[in-house]
């Protein structure tokens, strides 16, 4: 079902963590609770007559839609669920030329792995072992983060409130379930264009209905593989991107593309300490060479400027007594010169 | 461990808790590492 | 600038009147703030917002929390080039671009407690329930931390300016350390704002979208720091030059450093934009009305400024860098403008997106003349534009 994108590591972490990985060294596989619900929701069915929305309103204590439910007026645009209204039914091709108009029922698709789950901060959303994923508004700070990623935008918020906002979404009727009883909307549902039951069997169900009317339905159950599965399965007339419902989405579950680049968080924390002191201690180091070299400059320029004024001054010292040996000798030639001079007169 | 979002929720928890202790790890490591040099 | 001098300077700017035109202009926006946050605690955000549940981040999230982080990251480029990679001569601009950066970062936080819907319970990712999974979990967690880092490196400051010497002291011997921490958490919740996105392929417009949005995040907020040192320096430059003690031609300097800086993150961060195009072959994009958009974002915002930086720091034209400086931001709010609601939900029709409303611009308006009222007091009688005397020449 869902293939993590951890493979052979996940799978040893997995199993050095007795997370319950049969075997070690396999590519870890998630194929969710077994026996888990699902709905499977066949719009070639459905009528229009909104009273899965009537019965999810009723259920959740929520106002009733406004206006009458068979007043046609509501499908001239297209609408989505809000705070007040879990789930609605949109009109998607209102005269197709050989057929009734298509409609299709939106609600939180419950996903086999739930992207709103992934990207909630305080973990307040849990994919039960029912099936449902459930919501704990007693943890929520309303980020609104789930909200902003919900491919099949589902959730809603209650902006009005100031104290107690909370994002609001289909629950699966989880309370009904657990009380052996099927969700509002497939009870209510006149056309048996939902049907409860647990997904893998609605699976067999879905192939078996598009295998027997191969020209009523497109070859395809939308939401078997979807972003790695939904709870909800849709079959269909007309091809699924005219349901607003995108064609050519991957397999790959948003838990792991969501979470792909959190990988590099440890790697920053344990390298990039010694990077960075490793380039502190080198810039560091840079400086010191470059004050030991400009030092031995200084002191090298200042020991040759000694040496230069030493031997300026030898010479000097030199020059000075050799000029005073001959001014000595100068004079004591003219001393005796003048001896001489003065003797032989 | 039925599910992607439940083993990524243990190992990315266990991630964050591993990754902080080797960090303060670190502090005690760089000054063993450099205390020669701060004697003088 | 002697001790003596400082003080006198601080002290007759308080002596004067108090209702000067900045401090009228700023009371009336931070009044008009505070009505409007009160509106939006006793009536909710429906009564202050458009925001809708297909548009449930909009101005407050785009540019308090996307914008604000990237502005604020000159705190880290700053004090990393000169405490850990040695270069020293940007010595003088590192306290005003750390101050900077705590006041962006506290900016962060107030935009997120107004925008949260239950923002009294923004601790409990740390201290009711954890979900690791999630990247505005580590963006929380990093925030958090990086915030108190720069608050503690915003401290020497302070006590130098009360005379805690023991205490100066101690912080001081925690800059390398700190410096180390600040680059490890900016890097990773830089990027993780971007890697926020990574969920939304169906929603964001594929020119937007990107695997490597993370990085695409990490090098525009270099630019985006390098871009607001300048943009800052502009301005406290002017308004504190009887506190500056470096030359004319010093400033000058860093100011061409830092466009050199600016040019060689830009030409990065473009380069990293196209080969995102190649890789994700998205050419064809180029020639829709969506394309048109983008390339007004990467050539006139991203191209043009790191070209002008480069001119900049060539021909040694200081209002060239500047103006460059000023683009450059500019093109990260409109970036992360871009992501969180012009490009996301792009394939909707015009009734359904989302502008925001008049409350929100004037309360993150308010938000920013909070922080440059802040500046204003701290710079104005503590060391950051200036070395305290008893303190020169050290960390």
């Amino acid at each position: 079902m869902s293939v993590s994108r951890r493979g052979f590591i996940g799978g040893a972490i997995g199993a050095a963590l007795g997370a319950g990985a049969a075997d070690a060294g396999t590519v870890k596989q998630f194929p969710g609770h077994p026996g888990r619900y699902g709905l499977l929701h066949d719009t070639t069915l459905c009528v229009g007559c909104r009273s899965c929305e009537a019965a999810c309103a009723r259920v959740n204590e929520l106002p009733l839609p406004p206006g009458p439910l068979d007043d046609a007026e509501v499908f001239a645009a297209r609408r989505r669920t809000t705070d007040t209204a879990l789930t609605v039914v949109n009109r998607y091709v209102e005269a197709p030329v050989d057929g009734p108009p298509v409609y299709r029922k939106l609600q939180c698709m419950h996903c086999n792995e739930p992207c709103c789950a992934t990207v909630c901060p305080v973990h307040a959303f849990e994919k039960t072992p029912e099936g449902p994923v459930l919501y704990d508004p007693e943890v929520c700070m309303g980020c609104r983060y789930c909200i902003m990623a919900c491919p099949y935008n589902a959730l809603a918020y209650e902006y009005d409130k100031v104290l107690t906002p909370r994002v609001m979404r289909c629950t699966m009727c989880y309370p009904r379930i657990k009380d052996g009883l099927v969700p509002g909307c497939a009870e209510a549902c006149p056309m048996g264009a939902i049907t409860f039951g647990e997904r893998e069997q609605l699976i067999a169900v879905a192939r078996e209905r598009i295998r027997k009317f191969p020209d009523r339905y497109v070859d395809h159950i939308y939401g078997e593989h979807e972003f790695g599965g939904t709870s909800w399965l849709v079959l269909s007339g007309t091809p699924f991107e005219e349901l607003d419902l995108l064609p050519g989405v991957t397999h790959e579950p948003l838990p792991a593309i969501g979470t792909s680049y959190l990988g590099v968080v440890p790697l920053v924390i344990t390298i990039y300490p010694g990077l960075l002191l490793g380039m502190y201690a080198f810039s560091k180091r840079q400086q010191a060479v470059a004050k030991e070299e400009q030092e031995r400059a200084v002191g090298a320029a200042l020991a040759q400027a000694g040496e230069d004024a030493q031997k300026k001054l030898a010479t000097a010292a030199e020059r000075a007594a050799k000029d005073k040996e001959r001014a000595v000798e100068a004079a004591v030639k003219k001393a005796l010169a003048e001896h001489q001079q003065g003797g032989g007169s | 461990m039925y599910t992607l979002f439940d083993f990524l929720t243990h190992t990315k928890g266990l991630g964050y808790i591993v990754a902080g202790l080797l960090l303060l790890a670190y502090i005690p490591f760089w000054r063993f590492l450099t205390e020669r040099e701060r004697e003088g | 600038m002697s001790d003596a001098a400082v003080g006198a300077a601080a002290q007759g700017a308080g002596a004067r009147s108090i209702l000067t035109p900045f401090n009228l202009v700023t009371g009336l926006i931070l009044a008009g703030g505070a009505v409007i946050l009160g509106l939006r605690f006793t009536q909710g955000l429906a009564a202050t917002t458009n925001l809708t549940h297909t548009y449930p981040w909009g101005l407050w999230i785009g540019f308090d929390v996307m914008s604000g982080v990237a502005l604020a990251a000159g705190g880290f480029v700053t004090s990393s080039a000169v405490y850990l990679f040695g270069m020293k001569e940007y010595k003088p601009i590192v306290r005003p671009a750390l101050l900077t950066g705590f006041l962006g970062y506290f900016l962060v936080v107030l935009g997120l407690l107004a925008d949260l819907g239950r923002p009294w319970r923004l601790p409990y990712p740390f201290i009711k329930q954890a979900g690791p999974t999630s990247p505005l979990f580590e963006v929380a967690l990093c925030v958090a931390l990086y915030l108190t880092v720069l608050f503690i490196e915003s401290t020497p400051a302070a006590f130098e300016w009360l005379g805690w010497k023991k205490l100066r002291k101690l912080v001081g011997s925690l800059t390398i350390g700190l410096t180390v921490l600040g680059l490890i958490l900016s890097t990773m919740h830089q990027s993780t704002l971007g890697a926020m996105y990574m969920v939304t392929p169906t929603k964001l417009h594929a020119l937007w979208y990107s695997s490597h949005i993370p990085v695409h995040f990490f090098v525009s907020a270099v630019a985006a720091g390098i871009a607001m040192v300048i943009v800052e320096g502009m301005f406290s430059h002017r308004a504190f030059h009887h506190q500056v003690q470096i030359s004319t031609e010093h400033f000058e300097r860093i100011n061409f450093g830092l466009a050199k800086a600016g040019a060689v993150a830009l030409a990065v961060y473009f380069a990293v934009k196209v080969v995102g195009l190649a890789i994700e072959d998205e050419w064809a994009l180029l020639a829709t009305g969506w394309g048109a958009w983008f390339l007004v974002e990467l050539l006139g915002f991203v191209l043009l400024p790191g070209l002008m930086f480069a001119v900049a720091y060539r021909e040694r034209r200081l209002g060239l860098a500047r103006a460059a400086a000023v683009i450059t931001a500019l093109g990260i709010m409109l970036n992360r403008f871009n992501i969180t609601f012009v490009a996301f939900n792009w394939n909707l029709p015009p009734a359904e997106r989302y502008l925001p409303s008049w409350m929100e611009i004037w309360v993150t308006v308010a938000f920013i003349t909070f922080a440059v009222v802040a500046f204003r007091w701290i710079a104005s009688r503590m060391p950051i534009m200036y070395e305290h005397p008893e303190w020169r020449g050290q960390h």
